[in-house]
Order: structure tokens, then C-alpha cells, then sequence
């Protein structure tokens, strides 16, 4: 008896509530706030890029370099500074990977920079998605170092340490895999910052881009004199005071420097 | 060191150069910048790149090829929606709320439902994009700022007015009503018009008066008829005299 009672009330309760609910029914059926604040714009979510075709390869992380070449013996070298001088003509494109640390300048890289590059890498990137390749060789380029206090004289000294000698245009490590810029860039700048090296971040697409700005402002330079008619035609006897060097690369470097914004 | 570099000299056989300098300048590659000759510093200063000119400085006009990008997904829903809001709907009102609560919004939906005006919500964007692709490009400047769409089938525009007086933070900014552009004002004066009814009523009334008014006067007891005529004869009669009277009791 209770139960029917219970039962009964339940049900009027019920049939008051969708009496209600039907009188307002333009209002409660949406079940949304009545202040709505639209954005002006409406944020669109681009597709991730498909990375279906990427190949990772078994050993994703840096290689370890050795600090001394394996030599029976070794022999010392002149200093060879040209080894610095000028623009790189090897390893100055992309092989497999997406993203590079490229050389803004020349310079020697000793084990010491090899060995934060690789840690530095190794550490930061996620051995699933990405891998890295080193794009130089190991130390082949020994340096010699008198003793402490020696005076002049006395032959060569002895040989301290090797070295990688680095050009203007060459890659140093390349990264690729499943990331896109945005996630590698900061891990590359870290590294690029510490070479002794003025060195830039770069893709594949900005590379091609800084070439091809290149060759524009060759092909639209509106000045009618340029670096290289003077200098081939060594007009005012200029050779006097430029190097083979300079015909060669046509003004755009001194010494180890790249000066930038010269045709 | 003197000794050496001499007895290195004398075992070559060679030549033995007189003046030895001590003092040589650095090597073509340093780790400073080098100070260069005058005359190269000339050269270089000579052989500057110099861009082609620019007509228009950069940033003048838009960029040419503005790359349309193709609404995806929740846009193009949206401008469904915008479309079918539009062909169905005779009056679309743009209103401005400013700083009105929930609860205020809940009072005038309600109040507008009351008369049959939805009150839609969309993002300008949208609008915008939608508006320059349809018939209703001119309403494009309408709509800047937090506004809202009132739609209905039927053009009430006084019961719209009186709801939005109401409410003193919700401002109109213009309406299309029949296709119709109007601006505030313009929705004002069109409240204050009669409706269609009596217009086509006004109208109708004008064009018969002439015929209903005589069938009306032709109604009237003769003695009144002939009186008038008399009256209209007596007016006419300074003006044209004879003519007017025999013209008069001929109509008699």
C-alpha cells in the first residue's frame, strides 16, 4: 500500500516535471547556456603530416668518435689553415635526414665539441621517432703544441690533439625521422650555439631557400660593377692587393669569415 | 735559434737571402677580422649588392595571392546552418550584446520566443566569409564585435523593439528585412508602418472614393439632390453664368 502510494507520487512528480519541460520546451530541450560568447575566428586544426614513409634506421643515436685516429704512426702536418678557408664542397647537402646543423663560418672542431654534440643529441631525441648522423669525420687533422715556457726554435713540437677542420656551407650532424622542426629545432640551436663556429639551424626546404636567395641576388643585382668583373679584369690593378682566393670566391669571404650580403 | 736557422740555410747550398725580416704579418687566415687594405675596402664598398628598386614599399597593398584557405569541418557546418538561417528566415536583425549575463539573455530569448525571433549565436569569421560569397555582402561591416543574430519568419519588428528596450546593453546595428537592408533608424520607421492589410485597405478605399461617393450622394432624397446642384450652380454662376445654369437643369 505504502509502495503503491511511493509508486503514485513518483509518477506525478514525473508527469510534472515533462509538463513543465514541454511549456518551455524551446528552452530546456537544447540544454545549452543562453550566453553563448562566439570567438571572432574559429581555430581550424591542420592535418598532422604523414610519416608513413620514414625509414628509421636500427642505430637512431650518434656514434661515438674517437679523440685519436688509428694510426701505425703519426705524422706531423703543416698547419694547412686553407683547410678552413672558404665554402664547403663536401657535405653541404642533405642526405637522409630532415633537419642539419649547418657551419656559418670556418673552424676546427677538437673532441671535446664532438663529444657535447653527441651527448647533448643522444640525451635530447627520442629514440623511437628520430635519428642522427654525424656529417663530419672523426679528429684526422693533428695539432701540435710546443711545451709550456719552450722558447722559439728547437723543431716542431710535439703532437697534442686532432682536429676536424669544418668549412663555411658543410653540415655537421643531420636529424631525421617522425618530428617536424618545431620539436628538434631547440635541441639543434642548443648545440649550434656552443660550436666555435658562427652555426644555423636549417631544413631542407630553408637551405634550398638560402640558395636560391643567393643565386637571386646575383641574377637581380642592379649594380653594374660586381667583385668578380673588377677582379678578373684586374681593373685598377687590383690583384695587387687580392689573393687567388679572392678570385675565386668573389669577395664573399675573408680569411675563415663568410661575409653575408655580398654578390 | 739563429744558429740553427743559419746552418739550415748554409747546408741547403742555395741562395742566402741578405735581409732576413724578423717582423711578418699574420697569416691570410685569423681568428680576428683581419684589417684589409684600403684599396679592397674601396673595391667592396663599390661592389655592394643593390636590390632591384620597389615601386610600392613592402606592406603597401595586400599580398596578391592570398591563399584561400578551405574551411574544414565545424566551419563549413556552420555556414550550412548560416544558409539555411538566411532562406528561411524573412528578418535577420545583427544586435550588439555588450556585457549582458546569462540570465538577462535567458529573459530576452524568452520574451522573443514568446513571438517566434531565435536568437543565434555565430563566429564573425564565419559570417564574414559566408556573407562575401552569398547575396548579403553589404551586411558584412555589420558584424564586428560580440554580435548576435536574430532570426524569425515572420518580420515582428515592434515586438523586437520592445524587447530590446528592455534591455539597454543589447544595441541593434541594422537588420534585412524582405531582403532589405536597413539600418537602425530604418528598422524604427519600418515598426512605425501600418500593416499590409491596412495599407492595401488605404489603397483601395483612395481609388474608389470617387465612384463610392456618388453612388453614395445618388442615394439621397431628390429634394436634397436638387438643392445641391442649385447651390453648385449659384457658385459657378460668377464664374460662367449663363452657360453653368442651362448645364445645371439639363443634369436635372
Amino acid at each position: 500500500m505504502a509502495l503503491c502510494n511511493m509508486m503514485s507520487v513518483v509518477r506525478a512528480a514525473v508527469g510534472g516535471l515533462a509538463g513543465l519541460c514541454r511549456a518551455h520546451g524551446h528552452q530546456r530541450a537544447p540544454l545549452q547556456s543562453c550566453l553563448k560568447t562566439c570567438a571572432a575566428g574559429l581555430k581550424t586544426y591542420p592535418v598532422t603530416p604523414d610519416y608513413s614513409d620514414v625509414l628509421l634506421p636500427e642505430k637512431p643515436k650518434l656514434k661515438f668518435l674517437n679523440k685519436v685516429p688509428n694510426l701505425k704512426k703519426a705524422k706531423k702536418e703543416h698547419k694547412k689553415l686553407r683547410d678552413i678557408q672558404g665554402p664547403a664542397k663536401l657535405a653541404n647537402s642533405f642526405t637522409s635526414g630532415q633537419y642539419a646543423i649547418v657551419a656559418m663560418g670556418g673552424g676546427y672542431l677538437h673532441w671535446g665539441h664532438l663529444e657535447m654534440i653527441r651527448l647533448t643529441i643522444n640525451r635530447k631525441i627520442d629514440a623511437r621517432t628520430t635519428f642522427a648522423r654525424w656529417r663530419i669525420n672523426a679528429p684526422y687533422k693533428p695539432i701540435t703544441r710546443k711545451g709550456l715556457g719552450q722558447r722559439m726554435g728547437g723543431g716542431k713540437g710535439a703532437i697534442d690533439h686532432y682536429v676536424t677542420p669544418v668549412r663555411y656551407g658543410r653540415l655537421v650532424v643531420e636529424v631525421g625521422g617522425k618530428v617536424e622542426l618545431g620539436e628538434v629545432e631547440h635541441i639543434l640551436t642548443e648545440v649550434a650555439k656552443k660550436l666555435p663556429f658562427p652555426a644555423k639551424v636549417v631544413s631542407r626546404e630553408s637551405l634550398e631557400e638560402m640558395q636560391r636567395n643567393q643565386k637571386e641576388m646575383e641574377e637581380n643585382n642592379q649594380n653594374p660593377w660586381t667583385f668578380e668583373r673588377i677582379a678578373h679584369g684586374n681593373m685598377m690593378g687590383i690583384r695587387r692587393v687580392l689573393s687567388p682566393f679572392d678570385l675565386h670566391n668573389n669577395g664573399r669571404f675573408t680569411g675563415k669569415f663568410h661575409l653575408p650580403g655580398r654578390v | 735559434m739563429a744558429a740553427t736557422l743559419c746552418t739550415k740555410l748554409l747546408r741547403n747550398q742555395g741562395w742566402a737571402p741578405l735581409i732576413q725580416s724578423v717582423r711578418h704579418g699574420s697569416k691570410a687566415v685569423t681568428r680576428h677580422r683581419k684589417p684589409l687594405h684600403i684599396i679592397k675596402q674601396k673595391l667592396l664598398a663599390v661592389t655592394q649588392y643593390i636590390p632591384p628598386p620597389r615601386v610600392v614599399p613592402p606592406g603597401a597593398y595586400p599580398a596578391e595571392n592570398k591563399c584561400v584557405q578551405e574551411d574544414a569541418g565545424l566551419s563549413l557546418i556552420l555556414k550550412k546552418d548560416l544558409k539555411k538561417v538566411f532562406e528561411e528566415s524573412k528578418m535577420v536583425a545583427v544586435v550588439q550584446k555588450n556585457g549582458s549575463n546569462a540570465e538577462d539573455m535567458m529573459i530576452l530569448k524568452h520574451r522573443l520566443c514568446k513571438h517566434g525571433i531565435k536568437v543565434k549565436f555565430f563566429p564573425n569569421q564565419v559570417t564574414r566569409s559566408f556573407l562575401s560569397d552569398s547575396v548579403y555582402c553589404n551586411m558584412a561591416p555589420l558584424f564586428i564585435g560580440p554580435t548576435v543574430l536574430f532570426v524569425s519568419k515572420e518580420p515582428k519588428v515592434k515586438e523586437m523593439l520592445s524587447a530590446l528596450r528592455a534591455s539597454p546593453q543589447m544595441t541593434l546595428l541594422g537588420a534585412c528585412i524582405d531582403n532589405t537592408l536597413l539600418s537602425a533608424q530604418g528598422v524604427v520607421s519600418y515598426s512605425k508602418l501600418p500593416s499590409v492589410t491596412v495599407v492595401q485597405g488605404e489603397l483601395v478605399s483612395g481609388l474608389t472614393m470617387l465612384t463610392s461617393r456618388t453612388a453614395s450622394m445618388l442615394q439621397h432624397h431628390p429634394a436634397r439632390l436638387s438643392a445641391l446642384l442649385r447651390q453648385y450652380v449659384k457658385q459657378q454662376s460668377p464664374d460662367d453664368g449663363a452657360e453653368a445654369a442651362p448645364k445645371a437643369e439639363a443634369a436635372t
